[in-house]
């Protein structure tokens, strides 16, 4: 039985919900544990769905639920150090809000019916909605009418994309249970008019909670304005999640034989999130919206990798990885930062190195990773993507995503060495706060990880990986 | 043959038209409890000569009592709490929405009777009617800067697709269990809407979405 890895937290967080604020602290950090040795445990053991036509161990799946737990068994530590430092009335409905979260995006990860997986996130968004207004800010309060907002109607046409795919079978016979895998087996028979209606409707509609500009609106207000730990767990784990349905969608797509039209679709999108992420990267005065911005071009670069396919596949998977790590590291450090400068503005954070040497360590490399520079993974994947771009005929997109992604890499640098080698600020000369175990520990372990994972991919990720991107016709080794 | 269907069919059409109309909240929300009463009642109505199963049966009830009860009167507890005007103060006028609806009416009919399904009649015009109430329910979320009538556009958005979904998937493949799923993830969806109404009149004394513009880039 693998539904307790969901129903776990969920029932773990609604009990927090009611209970003692110290409860939930003790809660979110065990659960967190808990949940990963579980994933570890379904990963090398194995295990069965108690409810085969509802759930199930897709490969996708099974990566995005890995890397969900891995990221909240870290964030989970600072989220207690976090509310230790910045205390609030509400602290009960955080810690279960966390943990429903939790739940619900394993939940997604282990859908195996298509309307599972929707009911899952949507559930991921109003289980994560009342952790970005926990202060009650004005501007919290707008970044979550917006993204409650804006990702409910998206998610919506994604349902209506869903039963489109499900009119699609109409002629298959009756007797096909809905569910990915055994559409995956019946593709060439489905009516092509209706599943390449289904995957438009899909594509925005997931395409909006996965960030895909220009449906990205959403994005930069919530993963800015949340506290750090739910920014870490919306860029890093939950993004992951909503690519799940669309990469479920166009297996369907390709193994119809359609595959052209949605590998198109996903490419002009990710490119278009990449012009996007560029042009308001730069002279970004936040420095959490520009990690925002940053999340919408990663996921861009991913539905540009999922596009090109054969190698591209594999680049995008590795991509997947190494940014979920480097993005949850770099908004929890960007929290302990926060908190000691007491401003979101990248002019405020003068002397870093000095202030915060710690967390700055960890914060500046991170920033070399995410902006793609080797050693880090995503050079890796960026390589790989822009080789299977050639490889496979289509050097017009290779060039325009070199182009793009210097753009990028040109803003992010800005940012970052502003706050690297800033001026000192008056104000903050002086200032030297004792930096805690619980605050750098985790940012560090994710970087960490995430560089072991550049030189060493251990056998059974490498089997999953392949196994994922098989079907698709994608290949490790180009 | 003009049927119970059809009548049901243009009732809904016509709340849909009434709803772009309507300048007072609370006839707004009454409105929304006469459509998700009948959206949910349109599935049994479809399915009278087969068979029903007692799951459906249930499903059904337990569909009825939440759109049609349940929402609404979530809907106008907010309302009740949160300090507003209880006009909708729309962006575009009331004479020009009615012929924005009437407008998406066509272009449904059209959509509708070119999309290539080969099943009988009615369902075309359930389609027409499913298009329509989408439609509408996206152009009142556009039109009108309230919050809560944002989202009662999304409720009729929400609508139009469960209607879409009873056309295309008459043979019910989809189990009751799935559909249970959704119709709690809505009604969990209006509670949080509702919670985030409520502070969001308290830290602004209204619930203008025009006030909502200090996140920009």
């Amino acid at each position: 039985m693998l539904e307790y890895i969901f129903l776990l937290p969920v029932c773990v967080g609604l009990v927090t919900l009611i209970l003692p604020p110290i409860f939930g602290r003790i809660a979110l950090v065990a659960t967190g544990a808990l949940h990963l040795l579980l994933s570890l445990k379904l990963w090398l053991a194995g295990g069965q769905a108690y409810f085969p036509e509802f759930f199930g161990k897709a490969h996708p799946g099974m990566l995005v639920l890995l890397l969900s737990s891995f990221v909240f068994a870290w964030t989970a530590p600072y989220a207690v150090s976090y509310m230790r430092q910045r205390p609030t009335k509400y602290e009960a409905v955080f810690s279960g809000c966390m943990l429903l979260f939790l739940g619900t995006m394993s939940m997604a990860a282990l859908a195996e019916h298509p309307v599972v997986f929707w009911i899952a996130i949507e559930a991921t968004t109003l289980a994560s909605a009342p952790l970005i207004f926990i202060h009650r800010s004005k501007q919290a309060l707008e970044a979550t009418w917006k993204y409650v907002l804006i990702c409910s109607v998206g998610i919506a046409l994604a349902l209506l994309g869903l039963f489109f795919i499900t009119f699609s079978m109409e002629g298959t016979g009756p007797d096909i249970p809905l569910s990915f895998s055994s559409l995956h087996k019946v593709a060439p028979l489905l009516n092509p008019l209706w599943l390449k209606t289904g995957f438009i409707f899909v594509l925005i509609g997931f395409g909006t909670k996965m960030g895909l500009a220009p449906m990205h609106t959403w994005l930069p207000d919530a993963h800015s304005e949340a506290p750090s730990p739910a920014s870490a767990l919306l860029s890093g784990a939950l993004l992951n999640c909503a690519f799940l349905g669309i990469y479920q969608v166009h297996t369907l797509m390709v193994l119809a034989g359609l595959g052209a039209f949605s590998s198109n679709l996903l490419i002009g999108f990710g490119l278009f999130s990449l012009l996007v992420a560029g042009v308001f990267i730069l002279n970004q005065p936040d420095y959490k919206r520009m990690l925002a911005y940053s999340s919408i071009e990663n996921m861009g670069i991913i539905a540009i990798g999922t596009g090109i396919g054969g190698l591209g596949l594999f680049g995008a998977m590795l991509h997947l990885i190494h940014h979920s790590l480097l993005k949850s590291s770099l908004f929890l450090s960007a929290g302990t930062i926060m908190r000691t400068y007491g401003s979101k503005l990248i002019s405020q954070c003068a002397n870093m190195p000095r202030v915060l040497p710690k967390t700055f360590c960890c914060y500046f490399a991170a920033c070399l990773g995410i902006a793609g520079l080797p050693p880090f993974g995503l050079f890796v994947s960026e390589v790989l993507i822009l080789f299977a771009a050639f490889q496979r005929g289509l050097p017009v997109v290779g060039l325009l995503f070199v182009i793009l992604l210097i753009l990028v890499i040109a803003g992010f640098a800005q940012g970052a060495l502003r706050m690297a080698l800033g001026q000192e600020s008056e104000v903050q000369g002086a200032l030297r706060p004792r930096e805690k175990v619980l605050q750098f520990l985790p940012p560090l372990a994710l970087l960490l990880s995430s560089l072991v994972l550049c030189v060493w991919i251990p056998e059974p990720l490498r089997q999953v990986i392949n196994d994922s991107i098989v079907l698709l016709g994608g290949v490790i080794h180009g | 043959m003009i049927g119970g269907i059809e009548i049901f069919l243009a009732i809904i059409l016509l709340s849909v038209l009434f709803s772009l109309t309507s300048s007072r909240m609370m006839s707004l929300i009454k409105l929304m409890a006469l459509q998700g009463a009948l959206v949910s009642l349109m599935p049994m109505l479809l399915e009278l000569e087969s068979k029903m199963h007692a799951g459906g049966i249930i499903l059904f009830a337990v569909m009825l009592t939440i759109k049609a009860l349940c929402i609404p009167g979530l809907l106008y507890f907010a309302l009740t709490r949160i300090v507003i005007g209880r006009e909708v103060e729309p962006l575009v006028g009331y004479h020009s929405s009615v012929a924005v609806g009437l407008g998406l009416i066509l272009v449904a009919a059209y959509i509708a009777h070119h999309l290539n399904i080969s099943v009988e009649g009615v369902h075309t015009l359930v389609l027409t009617t499913a298009i329509t109430t989408l439609g509408g329910g996206l152009f009142l979320m556009m039109s009108r800067s309230k919050a809560l009538s944002q989202v009662i556009g999304y409720l009729m958005m929400d609508n139009g697709i469960y209607l879409m979904g009873t056309a295309l998937t008459r043979e019910t493949r989809s189990i009751y269990l799935v559909e249970f799923g959704v119709l709690l993830d809505l009604l969990v969806a209006v509670m949080v809407m509702g919670i985030i109404l409520n502070n969001i009149s308290r830290a602004f004394d209204d619930v203008d979405t025009l006030d909502l513009e200090q996140l920009k880039d």
